[in-house]
């Protein structure tokens, strides 16, 4: 599209790719998934603090995956050590999956991309 | 009987659907989440990660509510 | 009267056209120009109580009419959805002025392009830690997770390499970015940069090349946009609580 004070301007940008499958099928994953948005209007109070609550303890549990991944790596965790913490996680994952039944809320609801924390740990 | 044009033309009509789907998602993809937004949210970064709440005209009113809700299941 | 507000800019000679038709805006809702200090806002006039829905007719008439001004100037545009009463509308303004001067101050002569990035390649599988037959559950599930989330690292890292390529090779043209790494599994990186009008051609020819010298990634460049990425100002209230 030109810019230009003489030529009409077009109702849509221009995009230039060879893959438009491919980035179709993705696109539509980061447009289902944008931030949680936590509606505080007096209606839907108990709606919104349930995301809330739900959010952080799905972001406090992959934290704790990634602690006892960390562990598992660095070699200090002996065979039963390793089995019961992945049974607790197993459980804790299970739980609130229930959670998340519970109130209706899917996976995407919950979006959470753990960006430079995942670097932090 | 089907000719192979018949083909092509499905296979364009296709591409051509998804061409633009491409540029719904391209559009939705700024008009969504960018742009200027007048007061009415804020934004809660617990480790980098946004929570953002709308409403803020009556966010002091609706945290009261909220913690009689709470308060009131026990 | 409630309005939805699609864009702000500093002047605007009068209603946008496209083909010398006026550009009509979500559910075909006529678009008036509305003057507040010495700002332009497009709006139309909104009746009804929630949120206007997100149609793709909506979308694409957002956009539109935002896009329709950019070749008279670059404009702020507005998120979708935005419905104000026009007091509310006025105040912002005001209230907002300097800092709203000061952004346009930033975008002037620029347009906004996209970038963004897929892998092509399928990534090599990160291997096993142990026998998997031996282990129990609990065991199984923690290599799994260990699986998962290494191979989330070394795409996250392979992403940081992918962003700083793509910083060199076009950084001169760009004047401000903003960059997404690792949306989702595949979609290494997603860039938005603001560049000078007279410079998107440069830009864009600079991007050909350097996508020939990257023939495992899949690229996809659009624009040019409204700056939407680049308008935001800061609202007074946004906190930050860190983890350390």
């Amino acid at each position: 599209m030109e810019l230009s004070p003489n030529k009409p301007p077009t109702a849509e940008p221009e995009i230039d790719t060879s893959h438009v499958e491919e980035f179709v099928e993705q696109l539509s994953c980061v447009t289902n998934s944008l931030p949680p948005r936590i509606n505080i209007d007096a209606q839907s109070v108990e709606e919104g603090l349930a995301k809330l609550v739900l959010t952080l303890i799905e972001f406090i549990r992959r934290l704790l995956e990634k602690q006892a991944v960390r562990r598992m790596e660095g070699g200090d965790l002996s065979p039963e050590q390793i089995e019961e913490l992945g049974l607790a996680l197993m459980k804790l994952e299970a739980k609130l999956q229930e959670l998340k039944e519970q109130f209706g809320l899917a996976d995407e609801d919950l979006n959470l991309d753990l960006g430079p924390v995942g670097r932090l740990i | 009987m089907s000719s192979p044009f018949d083909q092509m033309l499905i296979e364009s009509d296709v591409e051509q659907l998804e061409q633009a789907d491409l540029s719904l998602l391209e559009t939705l993809d700024h008009v969504l989440n960018r742009g200027l937004v007048i007061a009415g949210e804020i934004t809660i970064s617990v480790a980098d990660i946004d929570l953002i709440f709308v409403g803020l005209n009556i966010l002091v009113s609706s945290v009261e509510t909220a913690n009689e809700v709470v308060r009131n299941r026990k | 009267m409630k309005l939805y507000v699609y864009c702000l800019a500093e002047k605007l000679g009068g209603l946008p056209s496209i083909h010398a038709a006026p550009v009509l805006g979500i559910s075909g809702a006529q678009v008036d120009l509305l003057k507040v200090e010495d700002f332009a806002l497009l709006v139309s006039e909104f009746d009804g109580d929630s949120a206007p829905s997100v149609t793709r007719d909506n979308a694409l008439a957002h956009a539109a009419v935002v896009a329709s001004v950019l070749n008279e100037t670059t404009p702020l545009p507005f998120r979708f959805g935005t419905v104000v009463a026009e007091d509310q509308l006025r105040s912002y303004v005001t209230a907002r002025r300097e800092a709203l001067k000061a952004k346009l101050d930033q975008v002037r002569g620029c347009v906004e392009m996209s970038v963004k990035i897929i892998s092509g390649s399928d990534q090599a599988d990160v291997p096993q830690l142990n026998e998997m037959d031996e282990q129990g559950p609990g065991a199984r599930f923690l290599n799994e997770k260990r699986r998962q989330i290494l191979g989330s690292e070394r795409r996250s890292e392979e992403a940081k390499q992918v962003a700083a390529w793509l910083k060199e090779q076009v950084g001169t043209y760009v004047q401000q970015e903003e960059v997404s790494l690792s949306q989702t599994e595949k979609l290494m990186v997603a860039a938005a940069h603001l560049v000078a009008r007279e410079q998107v051609a440069k830009y864009r020819d600079q991007l050909t090349m350097a996508r020939k010298m990257r023939p495992e990634l899949h690229f996809l460049v659009s624009g040019p946009w409204p700056p939407y990425t680049f308008s935001n100002i800061e609202l007074e209230f946004k906190t930050r609580f860190g983890v350390s």
